[in-house]
């Protein structure tokens, strides 16, 4: 095929009028012309005319040769295969619809999951992150902390060091903020942070050098969250001026949304605006940055530089540098860390590994789908049989027919590839709207919850699985269909051929196996589920409710409108709130068993030289009347008094277990310990960041049960993390700013709920919402519930899927061997005879598929133990989980019950079919022949 | 048709007498054939029925290319003319020929 040839090819095929006019043009031409040489040669008109004609023949039959001259091309045969489908369609609309749909919510359902994954992992707004390394000291010999940096070591590593091409640093913890009144996490960062990271701002621009001077401007950057959060994606933001903490600060820029590992805060200002920033109202001066200020360093390797060579070349100018005061006695040593391990970015692979279960439960269901759209086109591939014959014994070439066959599937595929697309879309923002409803409000917030959107990938894969599902469904039945032997089927005998029975047996087992498989896994989360949400949160629930307060301007009127409530009986602060659902949290516990207080001026976290050993525990800040408002009992020496209800009172309480591990010796009130908040996240604002100073344990209460909280990130789909109970109480009020309020109520628990959030929310119309503790307890076994639900609704879809291509499998069974059950009928077999015949035919596939399934399960259960989803890295101070301790995979009653409700939706499946033979008129069978 | 018979053409003789043709002015199809039964002295007489077949065939194979112009009659008509790889192809195929009768005209004298 030459290019003149293409062109005039594809010219017949857009204009085909131009092109037939042209060729009728033609040939009148030519008749015209001979006809006018006649009458030039003095014959008269019309007999000139009637010789022309005669001497040309059959004009059609010339055009006819005309167009054939052409040969057949791969587009003429497309177009007229196209054709030739697309009137099969209208002759059978519904199995052509059901293999539509069927496809379209297979494909629908893995194309959610894969936009979930395209939206988390692939693609990163960062130019180059492998050249991107943390630059951490190791920590002391027996310290577990990793030793931060200060601003002057910044400051001296930026000068005198000349590994890296750009070096950024950022507050190692978040800062709150207030963002025109809604809290916001933020960070701040030197100016040269986006240029080093090489991240083009989605609109406005970065932070520069300039900005983060002494004399820079009050300037913020937004996140893609924040942007969406905070000012609901308002286009028109940059330039606009905002109150955080009290003051004006000018909107910048925004970030673009793949902006991964960094982006995990609302805005970034800054570095030099700290002291202004975390002082909350103040518009004055820059006030320096305090020098203990803690920051994380990421440095970008100069083209050339292997890690090695920078990580000697540095840690040679830590022992060389004297001046670099801040260091004395930690070891002299750096190590660099790049962003993938420090857990900053997570690579498309191991996203991909995370995402594998997901990939492979939601897939299940397409590969039902397409094993019945298989055994449907197997069917109809028979019942074409004769039509397919003939063609045959016409002369089309097995190709020719196979490929026609394939175009139709492929048809189907494209049509089903638009249907999955709105299938996948409207999942994702269902599930999105499900998510914003039934998720605790701040927890809902926090994420700015939103169906991720669709770009080139999502499109690429949707195509890419459409043409994948239909070498799946469509091969097989094109290959065995065009197989027959043509004296037979142009005879029309075309049921006596037994094979298939084996090919549709399969897509049974496979269908059966998939099923069980995943309602297995759904009745595990089930089981796991109710299990977590009946555990005791080992605090009163029974009656208590928790509240936060969103605008801290009007915490003492809501405070005290809530204390005079006749249904409030109590009222406790804490940070995190009672439950601790969700803050996971770090404290330096330096184990004193001297009794002495921890000595002097040098008040950091474990050094080398220091006998102590550092314990990272978790906390909580707790008013004095926290413990008896919860039920948290006193084992030894007292709580917080009324008076102690600041960090100035300068006491503790830790919990039992602790107290044991601590002090064995039983003595543990009365000790005096260093306690150092090592990682400051987001906290009681009217508290130091840091916490650090030394504490008395006053009194030892009883541990509170451990309890995980699933956290849910677009970055990590859903973590589930255990929270060990809190191991030291540190005092607050309830007049601190930052903490949760929760209260016990007289009456019913519900009631009262509803009638102080009318009654608060006078007071502060922003207030969040008022939950009973008992609700947020369930809460904890949201993420089960999730995976419950999600797998559930797939096996569901996956078992009926599965019931369906098991009638229509023995329906066509039953219609092929009528023949056969009118002569055992008329030879007297009973109706019983007959159904027991077709179940028979049923229940070694489905038995089979059942064994598979379940062994599957057992397998898959062990293979998931090893994947990251079983050890997920834990926040600091909560202990790695296993996933066997949330969710019992290898539990016995979900496998029975699950392999119960197949059979139980097989039965009748195979029932409809048995009893139709049953049914058969031997007669009419008979007179068929 | 009452007229004397003529012989047929020499099957694959078609296209080569077509690029021939072509090879001094383009020409529409009529004028093709005259011109062919005009030169042999009326001894090939080329069947309408295929003339235009062919035409279009040398057409896709890229060997002859055709543009509607005015013809004589005062109509718009389809002319062909050769392309740079008709040319070639005629060449090729005039080659061949002489090379045929020449084996043809040997056998006929000499066997």
């Amino acid at each position: 095929m030459n290019l003149r040839d293409l062109r005039l090819r594809l010219r017949a095929l857009v204009a085909p009028r131009q092109a037939e006019r042209d060729l009728d043009d033609e040939l009148a031409f030519h008749i015209e012309r001979q006809t006018r040489k006649y009458i030039d040669e003095g014959i008269d008109p019309i007999e000139a005319r009637r010789r022309a004609l005669a001497q040309f023949g059959s004009v059609p039959l010339a055009a006819d040769q005309c167009r054939d001259a052409r040969g057949t091309s791969f587009i003429d045969d497309l177009v007229r295969d196209v054709t030739y489908a697309c009137r099969g369609f209208r002759r059978a609309p519904f199995s052509a619809l059901a293999i539509v749909l069927t496809i379209a919510v297979g494909l629908g359902l893995v194309a959610c999951v894969f936009t979930l994954y395209d939206a988390s992992f692939l693609g990163n707004a960062i130019a180059h992150p492998a050249e991107l390394f943390v630059v951490r000291r190791p920590p002391t010999p027996g310290a577990k902390v990793w030793m931060p940096f200060t601003e002057p070591q910044y400051e001296a590593l930026r000068r005198d060091t000349h590994v890296f091409s750009g070096v950024l640093a950022e507050t190692g913890g978040t800062v709150d903020a207030r963002i025109n009144g809604r809290t916001a996490t933020c960070r701040l960062v030197t100016g040269n942070y986006f240029q080093v990271l090489g991240v083009r701002p989605a609109l406005g621009r970065g932070l520069t050098v300039d900005d983060d001077q002494a004399t820079g401007g009050s300037v913020i950057v937004l996140s893609d969250r924040g942007w969406r959060r905070l000012f609901a994606g308002d286009a028109a933001i940059v330039g606009r001026t905002s109150v955080v903490n009290g003051a004006h600060y000018a909107v910048v820029g925004v970030m673009p949304v793949d902006f991964r590992g960094f982006d995990s805060v609302d805005c970034w200002a800054p570095l030099s605006l700290l002291g202004k920033f975390s002082r909350a109202g103040a518009d004055g001066e820059n006030a320096p940055i305090d020098p203990s200020v803690r920051l994380e360093v990421v440095g970008r390797l100069a083209p050339g530089v292997s890690r090695e060579v920078a990580t000697a070349a540095l840690t040679a100018w830590v022992v060389d540098d004297p001046d670099i005061a801040p260091w004395r006695d930690a070891p002299k040593s750096i190590s660099l860390t790049s962003i993938a391990d420090a857990s900053r970015v997570m690579s498309a692979l191991s996203g991909l590994l995370l995402f594998v279960p997901l990939f492979f439960a939601f897939g299940l269901v397409l590969v039902i789908g397409c094993a019945n759209v298989a055994n449907l086109l197997l069917a109809r591939g028979v019942a074409r049989q004769h039509e397919i014959g003939i063609r045959l014994s016409l002369g089309a070439s097995r190709r020719r027919v196979i490929r026609q066959l394939l175009t139709e599937s492929l048809l189907l595929a494209l049509a089903a590839a638009v249907g999955g697309f709105i299938v996948s879309r409207a999942i994702l923002v269902g599930a999105v709207q499900l998510l914003a409803t039934t998720l605790p409000p701040d927890v809902a917030d926090e994420f700015a919850l939103a169906a991720p959107a669709v770009d080139w990938r999502v499109v690429v894969f949707m195509m890419s699985g459409a043409i994948v599902s239909t070498v799946l469904f469509g091969f097989g039945p094109a290959l065995r269909a065009t197989r027959p032997d043509l004296t037979r089927t142009t005879r029309g005998d075309t049921t006596t051929d037994l094979r298939p029975a084996r090919a549709r047996n399969a897509l049974i087992v496979v269908q059966v196996a998939a099923s069980a498989l995943l309602l297995v896994t759904s009745l595990v989360f089930l089981r796991s589920a109710l299990a977590a949400g009946a555990a005791d949160p080992g605090i009163r629930t029974s009656d208590t409710l928790m509240a936060s307060i969103a605008d801290e301007s009007r915490r003492a009127d809501v405070v005290r409108a809530a204390v005079a409530d006749p249904t409030v009986a109590g009222m406790a602060a804490s940070w995190p709130d009672a439950l601790h659902s969700m803050a996971p949290v770090g404290l330096g516990l330096p184990a004193s068993t001297t009794g002495q207080p921890a000595s002097d001026a040098d008040g950091g976290t474990g050094r080398a030289g220091d006998a102590r050993a550092v314990e990272l525990v978790t906390y909580k800040f707790a008013s004095p009347e926290y413990f008896a408002l919860l039920d948290i009992d006193v084992l030894k020496g007292r709580t917080f008094t009324p008076q102690e209800h600041t960090l100035d009172a300068r006491v503790a309480v830790v919990s039992d277990s602790t107290a044991r591990r601590l002090w064995p010796r039983g003595d543990a009130v009365g000790q005096v310990t260093h306690i150092e908040i090592t990682i400051s996240g987001s906290g009681p604002e009217a508290h130091p960041r840091s916490v650090d100073g030394d504490f008395t344990i006053v009194g030892v209460v009883r541990d509170v049960g451990a309890s995980f909280a699933p956290i849910v990130s677009m970055q990590h789909g859903i973590d589930l993390f255990e929270i060990p109970g809190p191991a030291v109480y540190l005092p607050v009020g309830l007049d601190t700013a930052g903490t949760s309020l929760t209260m016990r109520v007289r009456g019913d628990p519900e009631q009262a709920r509803e009638h102080l959030t009318r009654a608060l929310t006078e007071i502060d119309p922003t207030m969040g919402r008022i939950e009973t503790t008992k609700a947020m307890a369930r809460m904890q076994a949201y993420a089960l519930w999730i995976a419950f639900w999600t797998t559930m609704l797939l096996g569901a879809l996956a078992l009926g899927l599965a019931a369906s291509g098991l009638v229509g499998v023995l329906s066509y069974v039953v219609a092929q061997r009528k023949r056969e059950i009118g002569v055992r009928k008329a030879l007297g077999a009973t109706t019983a005879d007959v159904v027991w015949l077709v179940l028979k035919q049923s229940s070694r596939p489905v038995m089979m598929g059942l064994v598979i399934g379940g062994g599957l399960a057992v397998t898959l259960a062990r293979l998931l133990m090893t994947t990251p989803l079983a050890a997920i890295s834990a926040p600091l101070g909560a202990a790695p989980m296993q996933l066997n301790d949330i969710v019992h995979v290898f539990d016995p009653v979900a496998y029975v019950a699950s392999l119960l409700c197949i059979v139980a939706a097989c039965l009748p499946a195979a029932l409809v079919p048995a009893l139709r033979a049953a049914r058969v008129d031997p007669l009419q069978s008979l007179r068929e022949e | 048709m009452p007229r004397p018979s003529k012989p047929d053409l020499l099957p694959g003789t078609l296209h080569l007498l077509i690029l021939r043709v072509l090879q001094t002015a383009p020409l529409h199809g009529w004028a093709i054939s005259e011109r062919i039964q005009e030169i042999s002295q009326d001894v090939l007489e080329v069947n309408q029925g295929s003339l235009y077949p062919a035409l279009h065939r040398l057409e896709h194979q890229g060997w002859i290319d055709a543009e509607w112009a005015v013809s004589e009659l005062g109509r718009r008509a389809k002319y062909y003319q050769l392309t740079a790889a008709g040319r070639r192809q005629l060449a090729v195929e005039a080659r061949e020929w002489d090379r045929m009768s020449a084996a043809i005209a040997r056998v006929m004298k000499l066997a």
